[in-house]
C-alpha cells in the first residue's frame, strides 16, 4: 500500500504546480468622482438689494439659514458644484442646463409657506422652468425648511409633489428657514 | 434500465453465472473485475477471453470475473461488452494473478430527465445528488437554470428581475454556491446578488447538483452546495451527430436558438461544437409591460481532443457574452424614492414594447479555455491533469449625468488561471482513493476610467489546495466514505478609501500597516489577508432493503471572505442602498448533516432528506443606520459575522398511477435563524411544494403533464425598516420605509404537451407547446429583488422545436 501511494502519488506532486507569486498590484489611479456634486450653493437676492449666500457642503453635512423677510420677492440661484479635486473645481450647474430636458430642480417646504415660481432669467424647456433660477416670496412668518431636490429624468415635470414627480433624486438636502416679519 | 443491459444480465443469469467454462491440468487462475473508465461502476456480462484457447468468463453482478485453470505463459486477453469497445491486453502469466480492467462505457441515448445513478459518475456516494439531462430539462422552458431548479426540491432562485437568476441551494447563494464546468470552478464576480453565472447551460449535457460542501474534489468552501455541469460524453465510433432546437415565445417576444454538431472517429478523436442565441424585448405581467427588461445572448463553444481507454485529452474554448436589462422603474436615488417606489402599485415607468435595452443596464462576456488530458496508470489509477483560463468582464451601466451614460458604472475584469491534478481510483483491498491538488491564481482590474468609485478594488488572489478522499466498501450494500481537504487562500489589495471613512472605522488605527499614501481626501490602501480553511467529509451510504436505502453525511466546510465581503464600497441603485465591505470578516465554519432515505419501488419512488446546519461566523449583510449624502438619506448595509443555524426538509415523490399516468409531488422547507441578533435571515426561500400530473401515450408518441407550484408568504425575515422623515403637505412626516415585509403567497400552473413530428433513424424531431403561469397568476417573489417595483411574469406560451440528426 505504502509504496504503491509513493509511486503514483509522485506524479501528483510532480505535476500539481502550486502558485506561490510574490508580487504586488500594481499601485492603482484615484478615481475623482465625475458625476460628484460636493456644493449646493443657494444665492438670494431681495427686492430691497439684499443679498445672502448659503452653501451646503458635503463635508459638513448642513449649511447656514436661510433667512426670508414675509411677502417680499427673492430672486434666487441655484448652483451645483464638484470641488473635490480642489485644483479643477468644476460647475455642474453648466452640465444641468446643458441637459435641461433631464432635469428639474424642485423645493419643497415644511413648516413655513413659500411661493416658488421660475424668474425671468431662469433656464427654459418650452414653458417649463428648471427652477435654477426662482423668485421665492413667502407668505407667513415662522420657521421650517426646505428641501431642495435635483431631479433626474422626472416622469412629470410639472407635478407639484416630488411623488408624483417621478425620477430619481441627483440631490436631495435640506436647509433650515426662518421667515420674519 | 436499458435493453441491451437487461438482456445481456439475463442471459448471464441463464447461462454463465460466475462460472469457470473451461478448465486443464495447469492450476493457476486469473481474476478481477471489469470497471467502467469514467466512474468505476461495476461491468456486468463483460466477457474475458484469452485469445487462441476456450478460456473465458463472464463478470458477475460485482463486476467480477475468474478462469482458473490456466498454464503458465503469454497470453492475449480480450475483454468485450455490448455496450463497450473491445480491447485487447498482453499479460504474463506466471502465477495467480489478480487484475482489474476498464472498458470505455459508451452511453445509450439519455432519455428520462433524471438520469439513472449508474450513467454518470456521482461525487460522493454518502450524499444524495440529483443529476438532470439538460436537454429534458429544457422541455420545461428556455430558461434552464430556472425550469432545472424548478425540478429540484431545495434548491431555488435569486432573481434581479427575470433574466437574471441564480441559484440558490437550502436558502445560500453567490459564494457558498459553486459551479463547476467541465471540471473546473467558474470565477466570474459571483459574489454579486444581482451577478447571474455567465454560463450557457444549455452547452452543457448534464447537470448535478449537491447540496453541502461534498464536491471536495472543487474546493470546500460552499457550503450551500455545487452545481456540476458535463459536457457530452464521447463516443469512440465513427459518427456524426446534430442536434438542434428552436424556441418561439410569446411574453418577451423572443426566440432561443441552440444547435450543436460533433463529429467523432473510432479512433477516438472528437470535435464538437455548440452555439447558442437568445433576443427578448421587453417582458410583460399579466398587467402591464416592464420596460428596460429584454436581453440579448450569444454564445458558442468549440471542443476537440481524443478519448482512448487508456488515455485522452482535450482541449475546449467557450465564449459567452449577455446583455440584460434592468427594469428601468427601479433605478432610484434615495429612500425617498425606494419609499415612492414600493408605494406605487405599478412600476413608475411604463413604455411601449421594445426590444431596445437601454441604460439601467448589464453586460457581461466570459470567455474559457480548457485543457485536459488523462491516463490510466496500472490497471486501476486514473491520472488527471489540467489547466483553466478564465476571462470575465463586467460592466454596469446606470442613468447619468453629463453625457456619461455610456460609460459604465462598475467596469471589472477578472483573470483567473486553475491547475488540477488528481490521481484516482488507487486501491488497496476494499479502499478506495483519491488524491488530487489544485492551484489558483486570480487577477482583478477594476477600469478608473468610470469615473466612479470602485465597487471592488484590485486585488490578486491566491489560492492552493490539497485534497484525498476515500471510500471502504464491503459489498454492494454498505459504503463509508470520508474526505479532506485543505486550502490555503491569500489576498493582495491596492484599495482606495476616503480618508473620513477610513478613520471613521477605526481602520487608521486597526490597519495601520496597510497605509501607502495619501491622495488629497483618500487614501491608497495595502490590504493583504491570507486564510488556511480545512473542508471534510464523511458519511455512510447503506441498502436498508430492496427498495430502500439510506446516506447520512457530516461535512465541514470553511470560506475565506469573498472580495465584496471584504471591500464592497459603493452605492446599489435597485436597492438604494449604500453597501461596506468589512475588512475585520472572519472566516466561515459550516457544520452540516445530511441524511437521505430513499425508497424505490415499481410503483412508488420517495426521497426525503433532511438537513441541520449550523454555521459559525456566517458572514452577512445587515442595515447599519442611514448615512445622509448630498442625493439625499440612504441606508447603509455593512458586512458582518454572526453565528447562523439552519434546518429543512426536502422531499420528492412519483406515483405511477398506471402504465401511462403518474403524479410527482415536491415540497421543500427550510427553517433559518441568526443567534447572535435572535431574527431570521434574510432572502431565504418560503415553503414551496410542486405537484405534477404527466400522462404518455408510447403508441401514438405524445406526452402532456401539468404542473402546479405554489410558493407560501415567507412569514420569518429580518426587520431591516428605516424611518424617514418625509415632506407632505408643508409638514414633516415621519413614515417606515418597509424592505422587509415578504409578499404574498402564490400559485403558478404550468402545462406541456410534447409530440413526436418524425421518429426515423438518422433524423427525430419533436414539438413541444410550453404555457408558462397559465392562468396568469399576478404575482410578487421575495426571492425576486425586483419585487419592490413590478410584479413578476405573466402568461407565456412556448413553441418548441426540437430536432437530431
Amino acid at each position: 500500500m505504502k509504496t504503491f501511494l509513493k509511486k503514483n502519488l509522485k506524479y501528483t506532486f510532480l505535476l500539481g504546480v502550486i502558485f506561490f507569486i510574490s508580487c504586488s498590484k500594481d499601485d492603482p489611479d484615484a478615481i475623482n468622482e465625475q458625476e460628484y456634486i460636493s456644493n449646493v450653493i443657494v444665492t438670494l437676492a431681495s427686492e430691497d438689494g439684499e443679498t445672502q449666500t448659503v452653501d451646503w457642503d458635503l463635508s459638513e453635512m448642513n449649511s447656514q439659514n436661510i433667512n426670508l423677510k414675509v411677502n417680499t420677492n427673492y430672486n434666487v440661484n441655484v448652483s451645483f458644484i464638484n470641488s473635490s479635486d480642489p485644483t479643477d473645481v468644476e460647475n455642474v450647474t453648466l452640465e444641468i442646463i446643458d441637459e435641461a430636458d433631464e432635469h428639474q430642480v424642485f423645493f419643497e417646504f415644511a413648516e413655513v409657506s413659500v411661493n416658488v415660481s421660475s424668474a425671468s432669467n431662469d433656464t427654459k424647456v418650452g414653458s417649463r422652468g428648471v427652477l435654477i433660477n426662482s423668485v421665492w416670496n413667502a407668505s407667513t412668518t415662522g420657521t421650517g425648511l426646505v428641501r431642495l431636490y435635483l431631479v433626474h429624468q422626472p416622469t412629470n415635470f410639472n407635478a407639484t409633489t416630488r411623488e408624483a414627480m417621478g425620477g430619481f433624486n441627483d440631490v436631495s438636502i435640506d436647509i433650515p428657514v426662518s421667515i420674519i416679519e | 434500465m436499458n435493453k441491451v443491459k437487461f438482456y445481456s444480465i439475463l442471459l448471464f443469469k441463464i447461462l454463465f453465472y460466475n462460472n469457470v467454462i473451461y478448465s486443464q491440468s495447469c492450476d493457476y487462475f486469473l481474476k478481477g473485475k471489469i470497471l467502467d473508465s469514467h466512474d468505476d461502476s461495476n461491468l456486468i456480462g463483460a466477457i474475458v477471453s484469452i485469445q487462441g484457447t476456450n478460456f473465458f468468463s463472464q463478470t458477475n453482478f460485482e463486476g467480477e470475473y475468474l478462469i482458473n485453470g490456466i498454464c503458465p505463459g503469454d497470453y492475449v486477453l480480450v475483454i468485450s461488452h455490448p455496450n463497450c469497445k473491445t480491447i485487447k491486453k498482453n499479460i504474463i502469466l506466471l502465477e495467480n494473478k489478480d487484475v482489474n480492467f476498464y472498458l470505455e462505457h459508451h452511453i445509450n441515448e439519455l432519455e428520462e430527465i433524471v438520469l439513472q445513478e449508474s450513467k454518470i459518475s456521482r461525487l460522493r456516494k454518502s450524499v444524495q445528488e440529483v443529476s438532470l439531462n439538460i436537454n429534458e430539462v429544457n422541455s420545461y422552458g428556455s430558461n434552464t437554470l430556472e425550469e432545472a431548479i424548478n425540478n429540484i426540491p431545495g434548491a431555488s432562485i435569486l432573481k434581479t428581475g427575470n433574466s437574471i437568476s441564480k441559484p440558490i441551494i437550502h436558502g445560500m447563494y453567490g459564494s457558498r454556491v459553486g459551479i463547476v464546468t467541465d471540471g473546473f470552478r467558474q470565477y466570474d464576480q459571483q459574489w454579486g446578488p444581482d451577478h447571474a453565472p455567465n454560463i450557457d447551460f444549455d452547452s452543457f449535457e448534464t447537470l448535478q447538483l449537491i447540496k453541502g460542501a461534498a464536491a471536495l474534489k472543487y474546493g470546500g468552501d460552499t457550503s450551500a452546495g455545487s452545481i456540476i455541469l458535463s459536457s457530452k460524453r464521447k463516443i469512440p465510433k465513427d459518427t456524426l451527430l446534430g442536434r438542434s432546437s428552436i424556441n418561439f415565445e410569446s411574453n418577451g417576444r423572443g426566440s432561443k436558438i441552440n444547435s450543436s454538431l460533433e463529429k467523432s472517429y473510432s479512433n477516438g478523436f472528437y470535435i464538437n461544437g455548440d452555439i447558442t442565441g437568445k433576443k427578448y424585448g421587453d417582458f410583460n405581467t399579466p398587467n402591464y409591460i416592464l420596460s428596460n427588461s429584454g436581453f440579448e445572448e450569444a454564445s458558442f463553444s468549440i471542443d476537440f481532443g481524443r478519448n482512448q481507454i487508456n488515455k485522452g485529452w482535450n482541449v475546449k474554448y467557450s465564449n459567452y457574452s449577455i446583455e440584460p436589462g434592468i427594469l428601468k422603474a427601479s433605478h432610484i436615488g434615495n429612500i425617498q424614492d425606494l419609499f415612492y417606489a414600493l408605494n406605487s402599485k405599478q412600476p413608475t415607468i411604463i413604455n411601449d414594447f421594445t426590444y431596445t435595452v437601454e441604460a439601467p443596464k448589464q453586460q457581461a462576456k466570459h470567455q474559457k479555455i480548457i485543457f485536459k488530458y488523462f491516463k490510466l496508470i496500472g490497471n486501476n489509477s486514473k491520472l488527471e491533469l489540467g489547466y483553466n483560463y478564465q476571462e470575465n468582464k463586467r460592466k454596469e451601466f446606470d442613468l447619468r449625468r453629463g453625457g456619461r451614460t455610456d460609460i459604465p458604472v462598475v467596469d471589472l475584469s477578472l483573470k483567473t488561471h486553475i491547475l488540477n491534478a488528481s490521481l484516482s481510483g488507487i486501491k488497496y483491498e476494499d479502499y478506495n482513493f483519491e488524491v488530487g491538488v489544485n492551484g489558483f491564481f486570480q487577477d482583478n482590474f477594476s477600469t478608473p476610467d468610470t469615473g466612479v468609485k470602485r465597487l471592488i478594488p484590485d486585488y490578486y488572489k491566491f489560492e492552493s489546495g490539497i485534497y484525498l478522499l476515500g471510500d471502504y466498501k464491503k459489498n454492494n450494500s454498505f459504503l463509508f466514505e470520508w474526505g479532506l481537504r485543505l486550502d490555503y487562500v491569500a489576498y493582495d489589495s491596492k484599495k482606495y478609501y476616503y480618508q473620513s471613512d477610513w478613520q471613521n472605522r477605526n481602520y487608521n488605527v486597526l490597519y495601520q500597516d496597510f497605509e501607502l499614501y495619501e491622495v488629497f481626501n483618500q487614501i491608497l490602501t495595502n490590504p493583504k489577508f491570507n486564510y488556511i480553511n480545512l473542508s471534510a467529509q464523511t458519511g455512510i451510504s447503506a441498502i436498508l432493503s430492496n427498495t430502500s436505502k439510506v446516506n447520512i453525511s457530516y461535512i465541514l466546510s470553511q470560506r475565506a471572505p469573498n472580495p465584496s465581503e471584504l471591500f464592497s464600497d459603493g452605492l446599489h441603485h435597485a436597492m438604494a442602498a449604500i453597501e461596506y465591505g468589512n475588512l475585520g470578516i472572519k472566516t466561515e465554519t459550516s457544520h452540516k448533516f445530511l441524511v437521505s432515505f430513499s425508497k424505490n419501488s415499481k410503483r412508488f419512488n420517495l426521497l426525503v432528506e433532511p438537513y441541520i446546519s449550523k454555521i459559525f461566523g456566517y458572514i452577512f449583510i445587515e442595515p447599519t443606520g442611514l448615512k445622509q449624502t448630498i442625493r439625499g438619506a440612504f441606508p447603509v448595509w455593512t458586512y458582518d459575522n454572526t453565528d447562523a443555524f439552519l434546518t429543512g426538509l426536502d422531499l420528492s415523490s412519483k406515483f405511477s398511477i398506471s402504465e401511462k399516468l403518474s403524479f410527482d409531488f415536491g415540497a421543500s422547507y427550510v427553517y433559518t435563524q441568526d443567534l447572535n441578533d435572535n431574527e431570521p435571515i434574510i432572502l431565504i426561500p418560503p415553503f414551496n411544494s410542486y405537484q405534477r400530473l404527466k400522462y404518455i401515450s408510447r403508441e401514438e408518441n405524445w406526452s402532456f403533464e401539468i404542473t402546479n407550484q405554489i410558493y407560501f408568504k415567507q412569514t420569518r425575515f429580518p426587520d431591516s425598516n428605516f424611518i424617514f422623515d418625509f415632506i407632505e403637505n408643508g409638514n414633516i412626516v415621519s413614515k417606515t420605509v418597509d424592505i422587509s415585509e415578504s409578499p404574498p403567497g402564490y400559485n403558478r400552473l404550468n402545462a406541456v404537451f410534447s409530440t413526436d413530428l418524425i421518429d426515423q433513424k438518422n433524423i427525430k424531431s419533436n414539438l413541444r407547446i410550453i404555457g408558462q403561469n397559465i392562468i396568469n397568476t399576478n404575482f410578487r417573489d421575495y426571492l425576486n429583488r425586483m419585487r419592490f417595483y413590478a410584479s413578476d411574469l405573466g402568461r407565456n406560451i412556448q413553441i418548441q422545436l426540437n430536432f437530431k440528426y
